[in-house]
């Protein structure tokens, strides 16, 4: 694990990926101590100061301080983004190496249904779950995961096909041992690498399906200073006030940047080949 | 004379984590003109990395700390990247281990020898084509014409090395190097190949240097034979007085590992009553659908007995369904028939309960392969104990039993050698105290040396237990050392099934015997 780490440190992608999730992990953790004003805290002085010594990211149409927002809604954001990829990475790599055992007609029905429910675009299917169960947060979270499932699936059926036909699969088969263990034990240790990095891509996509969840106003619900709803608000002040747009954005791109990176260092680290 | 190709006091390192490793000390090596050498030893004796300096492809790790490699009068070496495209292939040739992957899949074969013709010997296109044809006709395959519009994947393994061959041959070079060229072959189709390169050789007097790990072969292709132990080079003799009068210590015990059929490890004979009985075993790969026929059986009604104690073995060349019956009898593959053991008959799948499971335990042939890298030697070792009853304080005993020290409990799969990891592979078999063993070409990836030391151990496992093997290999000069019946498979069909005395007799089937004749026995 140590060795992992210092090997995703030597390379470039990999280093600036865990410099600035070390970064966006301070905000999670720190945010609000940090975070110079109160988020909610309205200031009619201030509607629409530009980035300055007072507010260094400027300030929104209630003057309340950009820069305090985005360090309390990381909060709200990461995690969020965090937990559904992970909730749909694990359902995706169960059903993926569970179809893989399997095998002839369960694998092909599996894997049919999961084409079908692929055709429908993510964000389609998020949107068509969260007006099912209701807005909120903890629905977007469900909603993403369940649109993040069936690629997980896909990824990982194609590893554990692989696997599926190793010997030491064979032997446990052969020596009699249950499907739950051959799954979990013998299959989906040795499919991990692409799932560890297929996940760390997705986060990106979910920290943005979030944002555009909260910005078409089914995710997080205002006052929530939660990133892609701060981005919905302040459209209609883009002429008058850029930076209320700029920030946030650049937040998001700079979460989804870091994620990407760290998914492709994780690639070249955890690939055996690049063992020098 | 000069010498065609001289390596000189030649050092090589590769630079690991750990710092450099010497892979090659001190080799000194001449090939004359028209002269064949022979350069043998086991895996990791840096064979492979001598050939790979030979034709300047050493991966960026390697440092060349001292020595000359000269082809006639040039120094490889020194060759500039542009320089060295014309000496490869022109002036130096290389045929490769496995011929499945040296030839391009997406072009035909007469592109890619048409196109070595035209590079090496600046040929134009029409004449190059009818060369080609000319070169395939003459290592032996039929209608070339029509192999030249071919894709590699619509033809044998066997024929895809004589494509290699005849390119390597029709470029005239120098010196050709032969990285193990039978070794991915089966045992007729090898020494078909190796006629053929005998043929070639008196024909065209190229020299050559011939590298393998089996000594018995490369003393019947080569006239001097070097053997290389741990990159140094320990012997240089013809090949005629290797095998006779080994000099060196490690020479005589790669000589002494080599199986004879003559000489007997197993002298008891087997129990009366039948441990396990098949009969009309079928197993067949996949289902015709609707737009394509069912494809045929790999293996076509095979009955076979094995009795208490008894060793039974099956031999056969690849594709001759040897394997898919060690599946039908462990139940990795669908299978029709009718199995009896211990009093209980089987028909299907589902039919094996937990205490078959556990009499009739299989070795695969891939120790790498059948244990799961994710898991330690411990975890590894305690699946069996904990299916079929028995304590994890047994884990220590299993290592003893297959002489391995109780530390490894500890280690991963791939902390170990490829020796030591089918010792744990063999102790998770006998771990299950099983009444049948059936070891699925287990020795064929390791060398002879540690070959024999997993033979000897097998043995006295049987000596301890009383277990009955079915023991399945390509090797019939090994199975003959140690089986009390053989049965030989031909294309999903068993041909001859003969107690081991009788295999010199006169009533054996003609593909025995022609098995027989391409199972190299040792010279002298």
């Amino acid at each position: 694990m140590t060795e992992l780490f210092i090997r995703l440190m030597r390379k470039p992608q990999g280093f600036v990926g865990i410099v600035l999730l070390a970064l966006i992990a301070a905000a999670c953790l720190f945010g609000p101590a940090l975070a110079p004003y109160a988020p909610e805290k309205i200031d009619f002085l201030g509607r629409f100061r530009a980035p300055g010594w007072q507010n260094w990211l400027g300030a929104d149409q209630f003057g309340r301080d950009i820069l305090s927002r985005l360090m309390v809604g990381a909060r709200s954001t990461v995690p969020l983004a965090f937990i559904a990829t992970f909730v749909g990475s694990a359902a995706g790599a169960t059903i993926g190496v569970g179809s893989a055992y399997l095998g002839g007609r369960t694998d092909e029905a599996i894997m049919r249904t999961i084409d079908a429910v692929m055709a429908i675009p993510g964000l389609l299917m998020a949107l068509l779950l969260v007006s099912t169960l209701g807005n909120g947060a903890g629905n977007a979270v469900i909603a993403i995961a369940v649109a993040f499932a069936p690629g997980m699936a896909r990824v990982t059926r194609s590893a554990a096909l692989n696997v599926r036909n190793q010997d030491y699969v064979k032997a446990a088969i052969a020596r009699g041992e249950g499907a739950p263990w051959i799954i979990f034990r013998e299959m989906l240790p040795n499919v991990m690498a692409p799932i560890v990095i297929e996940s760390t891509i997705r986060v990106s996509f979910a920290v943005m399906l979030f944002a555009t969840l909260s910005f078409l106003g089914v995710g997080a619900q205002p006052p929530a200073s939660e990133w892609g709803l701060m981005v919905a608000d302040a459209r209609q002040y883009m002429h008058q006030a850029p930076w209320g747009l700029i920030a946030p954005s650049a937040a998001i791109a700079l979460t989804a940047i870091a994620f990407n990176l760290v998914g492709d260092g994780l690639r070249d680290a955890l690939n055996p080949k690049d063992e020098r | 004379m000069t010498p065609v190709l001289s390596i000189q006091n030649y050092t090589l390192d590769y630079i690991s984590s750990v710092g450099p490793v010497r892979v090659l000390h001190d080799i000194s090596l001449e090939i004359g003109p028209g002269e064949v050498l022979g350069l043998v030893g086991e895996s990791g004796s840096g064979k492979s990395s001598l050939a790979w300096a030979l034709m300047r492809h050493l991966p960026e790790n390697a440092r060349e700390v001292a020595g000359s490699l000269r082809l006639g009068d040039i120094d490889l070496q020194r060759l500039s990247p542009g320089e060295l495209t014309r000496i490869r292939g022109r002036r130096l040739g290389m045929v490769f281990q496995d011929p499945s992957t040296s030839l391009n899949p997406t072009l035909t074969i007469g592109r890619q020898i048409t196109e070595a013709l035209i590079q090496h010997r600046g040929l134009k296109q029409r004449d190059a084509s009818s060369l080609a044809i000319n070169l395939l006709g003459h290592v032996d395959l039929n209608n070339p014409a029509a192999i030249m519009r071919r894709y590699p994947h619509e033809i044998s393994g066997g024929e895809k090395q004589r494509v290699i061959i005849a390119t390597a041959f029709g470029c005239r070079p120098d010196v050709i190097l032969f990285d193990e060229p039978t070794t991915a072959l089966d045992v007729i189709t090898g020494a078909r190949i190796l006629a053929l390169f005998a043929r070639l050789r008196r024909e065209t007097g190229v020299a050559a240097l011939y590298i393998s790990h089996d000594l018995a072969l490369v003393t019947r292709v080569a006239d001097r034979v070097a053997v290389l132990e741990r990159g140094r080079l320990v012997e240089q003799a013809p090949a005629a007085d290797i095998f006779r009068a080994p000099r060196h210590a490690n020479t005589r015990a790669l000589v002494d590992a080599v199986p004879r059929p003559e000489r007997r490890l197993v002298h008891d004979k087997p129990g009366d009553q039948v441990v396990l009985a098949a009969s009309d075993i079928e197993v067949q790969y996949g289902s015709g659908g609707l737009f394509r026929d069912a494809t045929p059986p790999a293996t076509k009604k095979i009955g076979l007995e094995v009795r208490g104690g008894e060793i039974l073995g099956l031999v056969g060349e690849s594709g001759s369904g040897k394997s898919s019956m060690a599946r039908a009898l462990t139940g990795l593959a669908r299978f029709s028939g009718k199995i009896t053991f211990d009093a209980h008959e089987i028909h299907r799948m589902r039919d094996m309960n937990a205490a078959y499971r556990r009499d009739v335990q299989i070795i695969f042939q891939h120790p790498d392969a059948s244990l799961n890298p994710r898991h330690r030697i411990d975890e590894i070792l305690s699946r069996p104990l904990k299916l079929y009853g028995g304590h994890l304080a047994d884990i220590p005993r299993l290592l003893e039993q297959v002489r391995l020290p109780a530390s490894y409990a500890n280690r991963w799969p791939h902390q170990l050698s490829g020796g030591e990891k089918q010792r744990i592979a063999i102790a998770r078999a006998f771990a299950a105290r099983p009444k049948l063993v059936i070891c699925d070409e287990i020795t064929a990836p390791l060398d002879v040396s540690v070959q024999a030391q997993i033979i000897e151990l097998l043995l006295a496992l049987r000596e301890e237990t009383g277990t009955a093997f079915l023991f399945i290999t390509h090797d019939l000069n090994l199975i003959r050392q140690i089986a009390h019946r053989i049965a030989v498979m031909r294309r999903g069909e068993m041909v001859d099934l003969l107690p081991v005395e009788d295999f010199d007799a006169d009533h054996v089937h003609p593909y025995t015997r022609e098995l027989m004749a391409a199972s190299p026995v040792p010279v002298g």
